[in-house]
């Protein structure tokens, strides 16, 4: 019964991955305890979705090389797993898109496996009936719910004018729910706050606290890395393996799309001036 | 190439209660910065845990403390545990353990030495002799100013005589430390500020609340460590609002009729009287003296028979006695005045009457009970002060 009543729940985490670090798989730990602490999930899967080549961003390497460290990296997690979907992608992707896709994935490995499901439907639409709007379709309460797992910095870019399209916001926070890690400096309920769209669904936003401030980006590896200083501790010993051995990140590897103009800035400026 | 090197070894000292990613973090920091001055090659890094006389809330056990520092250490080929500090009974200071780490280095280098420079790129690295600097975190350098916990001498030699390598976070604490200091300002050029860019505040205390609180530790500290937590069930709840050190909270009662009173508790100052004069008498220097009577220690006291140990608990240094009632000892006051001591402790009637022989005329102590309070009298060369504690 106990469990029974517990939303599953998966977080899905989106970036560059450039390498992987600690601080990323710190981010789901956080997240699942503090999900799991409200007492209405049970987090079942973490999914890490490294950004397609397409994204062309300053000093990205090639995807299969992202892929493989956050794959290594994951080696001693039981429950977080790398999606290469995404990375294989020819063109860029919405992040709205991303997600969509895993929870169809995900949607679908239920069907296959699960006869019981069916029996469930019945308790189902009275839940649903309490649900706020815009969820309609998709709060399938009894079924698993497919989270987006990011940083403070995430949900700030949201306010960046021509990254993210307008509706996609409303799809990601509205239809499926963010779960945002943020530190000491930023004040994410502000944010949201001012955003007409994150308020009218705050609820389906969760913020984690992270008391133990850890800044470690992949950007400040990726310099440490090019000046020859020791990387070790910040991200697993066999990233740190795997990038000596295929001589990653050089000052080379950084300059790679120096002159290009990011994916989706590039896709929404010419939209909106065309 | 052509400059010679000089071969440097990188102590930490602390309780690595337990040891985290940050730890040996900042060894990869401090060993880098060394290199990047063209003057040292650092040859060694040693992780010192210190002893469980430390007395410090929370610590577990230095076996377990080891343990962990050893599988945590065991991916990297630079970084040692030493386990020599942790197996002294009561709490070594800084210095003492340093001295120790040096001669077992020059005793090691006498041995080998000779070999290294063959191994090593240039020849020129041995003929330096090595030297011993001790790592730490940004808040070290106000500890000398804090009173009590350091021995006057100690700081100079420790500045001095071996070096210091101190990892900053961008904040100026550590500049303004030396800049205030006269002694630490002559010394600077031993005094090493590395930069940590990346902030990461991963403390032990975090760690061990996360573990009572059944969070997740993973990232923070090697799944080695974590494995070992949970097999050995440290960092519960129970173990660490106990204080496990503290071997009193069995009270034992006094078996024999001839102990008047058993003196056992933990015991709370709420008096203290004439402590400067006292202190004085000791030819204690003003500024230590000044801080001293600010503090106020705790007694924590376990009796036991003719066995009895006081230990004085303040927030910045513990001072710990040991001993047989009758028996003269050597009584090392470190920590105190530096002296030394012979030492006997009797009972007159229901008085622990302490004669402490040495430099200082007419020294010694008295303690008692009265109610549910302690008191003490502290005698030197004619002056008297007088402490009282509360049970607690």
């Amino acid at each position: 019964m106990e469990s029974q009543s517990l939303t599953r729940v998966a977080l899905l985490a989106c970036g560059s991955f450039n390498p992987i670090t600690n601080m990323h798989l710190r981010m789901f730990e956080l997240a699942r305890d503090h999900l799991e602490d409200t007492g209405q999930y049970s987090v079942v899967k973490g999914i890490i979705s490294p950004v397609g080549d397409a994204y062309k961003k300053k000093g990205l390497i090639e995807a299969s090389h992202r892929v493989e460290m956050a794959r290594l990296a994951t080696e001693s997690s039981s429950w977080i797993k790398v999606d290469t979907w995404e990375s294989f992608q020819p063109e860029w992707l919405e992040t709205a898109k991303v997600v969509r896709h895993h929870y169809e994935e995900m949607l679908s490995a239920e069907h296959n496996s699960d006869d019981v499901d069916t029996v469930k439907y019945g308790k189902k639409r009275r839940v649903e009936e309490n649900c706020f709007e815009g969820s309609v379709h998709q709060k399938k309460r009894d079924g698993p719910q497919l989270m987006l797992l990011c940083g403070a910095d995430v949900l700030e870019s949201f306010g960046i004018p021509n990254l993210w399209k307008q509706e996609d916001i409303a799809e990601i926070v509205g239809r499926y729910g963010l779960v945002c890690i943020t530190r000491s400096g930023s004040d994410p309920h502000k944010f949201i706050h001012q955003s007409d769209v994150l308020w009218r669904h705050r609820k389906n936003i969760h913020i984690v606290h992270e008391w133990v401030t850890n800044e470690i980006s992949a950007t400040h590896v990726r310099r440490a890395l090019r000046r020859g200083r020791s990387v070790r501790y910040l991200l697993p010993d066999s990233i740190v393996h795997y990038i000596q051995e295929h001589h990653l990140y050089s000052a080379e590897s950084e300059q790679k799309n120096a002159d290009v103009t990011l994916a989706p800035l590039q896709r929404y400026t010419t939209a909106s001036s065309s | 190439m052509t400059t010679c090197r000089v071969p440097l070894y990188l102590l930490a000292c602390g309780s690595f209660n337990p040891i985290t990613n940050q730890h040996m973090r900042l060894f990869e920091l401090a060993r880098d910065h060394m290199h990047s001055t063209g003057q040292y090659q650092v040859v060694g890094g040693i992780v010192s845990p210190v002893s469980d006389g430390y007395g410090k809330q929370g610590l577990v056990q230095a076996q377990h403390r080891i343990a962990m520092a050893k599988l945590a250490l065991q991916s990297s080929n630079w970084v040692t545990v030493d386990e020599w500090e942790s197996q002294q009974p009561d709490w070594t200071e800084t210095v003492v353990t340093m001295r120790h780490h040096y001669e077992q280095i020059l005793k090691r280098e006498q041995s080998t030495g000779t070999h290294r420079g063959s191994i090593g790129n240039t020849t020129s690295i041995s003929t330096l002799s090595p030297q011993l600097k001790l790592l730490c975190g940004a808040d070290f350098l106000d500890t000398f100013k804090t009173p009590g916990l350091w021995l006057h001498g100690h700081v100079e030699e420790l500045v001095s005589h071996f070096g210091l390598v101190c990892v900053t976070r961008g904040s100026l604490q550590p500049e303004r430390a030396i800049h205030e200091s006269d002694m630490l300002y002559r010394h600077r050029k031993n005094i090493f500020l590395v930069r940590e860019w990346v902030r990461n505040d991963t403390s032990a205390t975090e760690v061990r609340r996360a573990l009572r609180r059944g969070l997740s530790v993973k990232y923070l500290i090697p799944d080695s460590v974590i494995k070992y937590i949970h097999q050995h069930n440290l960092y519960t709840e129970h173990t660490t609002y106990r204080r496990p050190l503290r071997p009193l909270e069995v009270r034992k009662p006094a078996d024999t009729a001839n102990m008047p009173v058993n003196l056992t508790g933990y015991w709370k100052m709420i008096s203290n009287d004439n402590f400067e004069e006292y202190l004085k008498a000791l030819d204690v220097n003003v500024a230590i003296r000044k801080i001293a009577t600010l503090l106020k220690p705790d007694k924590d006291i376990v009796h036991d028979g003719d066995h009895i140990i006081i230990k004085t608990l303040s927030t910045f240094k513990n001072y710990n006695m040991d001993f047989h009632v009758g028996k003269e000892f050597e009584e090392d006051l470190s920590g105190v005045d530096d002296r030394k001591c012979m030492t006997t402790i009797t009972w007159d009637g229901d008085r622990l009457v302490c004669v402490q022989k040495g430099e200082i005329e007419g020294r010694g102590w008295t303690h008692w009970v009265e109610g549910d309070e302690l008191h003490l009298e502290l005698r030197a060369a004619g002056a008297v002060s007088k402490q009282v504690f509360k049970k607690s």
